[in-house]
């Protein structure tokens, strides 16, 4: 057996990305004002569909970290975490390649704390990773009497 | 496969509803359609003020006319004398007449929050100016409400 399709391995990135994106979502579902302003400032969106993704976005975050932290709907929650972060990663990339530093929003709500983007970039890598390996690489079932 | 577009589908359902339902609720509430409006900017929609030049204009500048951005109930448990009470998502209803004429004939204004993110008082500045254009620049604490309670300068209770 692969050692990425360990049942073990599996649960712990679930528990750690789980956490991750509970605590992200946790200040933005509260509040999530802030966020538009966050959003714009990456500069991908036209103005209308900023507050749509500042309403919705929060509670997909909040759902993948419910559903990869509980184990209920742990398929979908790795695909949705899969999809979020290669689109944060995508929005920095394009910002860091502009050479544009930008507020993340990842776990700030504030829209002054703005970080390199390449540096942000390499933070998020680890974590899209994870959720690759949860999404194409499902446990296998661990044979009972194996040795 | 089947069970990744089934339980996807279940995900974003319950996003769409959670989403929706949250953004009905009046104190978080956000227009549905951006309107392509600017984020606020230093200089030109507010300036960043510490809590000693705070003080001093308090001391020193009548007509100055503090904002409070918290809750009620933080409001009511302690706040700078004579300020404000204004919340981001009903301010319309909140900016009567009175309030306009006193924002508008400030000296100056200064909006504080509760923490040291200052993003919503950074939005009431830039809302408050499109609405208020006599208004002087405004002014917004930073360290909130903590760092003008924490360096011991003078707070008021009560509603």
């Amino acid at each position: 057996m692969s050692w990425w399709r360990h049942p073990w391995v599996h649960r712990i990135l679930s528990w750690v990305l789980g956490a991750i994106f509970l605590y992200a979502a946790v200040p933005k579902v509260l509040d999530p004002r802030p966020l538009v302003t966050i959003i714009w400032g990456y500069r991908l969106l036209p103005p209308g569909p900023v507050n749509l993704v500042a309403i919705y976005m929060p509670f997909l975050e909040l759902l993948v970290g419910l559903g990869l932290l509980t184990g209920v709907l742990r398929r979908g929650a790795a695909f949705w975490a899969f999809f979020l972060l290669s689109v944060f990663e995508l929005a920095l990339l394009v910002n860091a390649v502009r050479g544009v530093n930008v507020a993340c929003g990842c776990f700030s709500q504030s829209a002054t704390d703005v970080h390199n983007a390449w540096l942000l970039v390499l933070r998020d890598l680890p974590m899209w990773l994870g959720a690759g390996v949860l999404l194409f690489f499902p446990p296998e079932p661990q044979r009972q009497g194996a040795r | 496969m089947r069970r990744v577009v089934w339980e996807s589908a279940v995900v974003l359902f319950l996003m769409l509803v959670l989403g929706t339902a949250s953004n009905l609720l009046p104190s978080r509430h956000l227009a549905w359609w951006g309107r392509g409006q600017e984020p606020p900017r230093a200089g030109q929609d507010f300036q960043l003020l510490d809590v000693d030049s705070a003080h001093a204009l308090w001391e020193s500048l009548p007509g100055t006319v503090f904002v409070d951005t918290r809750t009620q109930q933080e409001y009511a448990a302690g706040h700078v004398p004579q300020a404000l009470r204004l919340e981001l998502p009903s301010l319309d209803h909140m900016l009567d007449n009175a309030t306009r004429q006193r924002l508008g004939g400030a000296a100056a204004v200064v909006i504080y929050g509760s923490s040291e993110e200052t993003d919503i008082e950074q939005l009431l500045a830039q809302a408050l100016r499109q609405r208020i254009p006599e208004m002087p620049l405004p002014y917004v604490l930073l360290g909130g409400f903590a760092h003008w309670q924490g360096a011991g300068f003078p707070t008021e209770q009560g509603p």
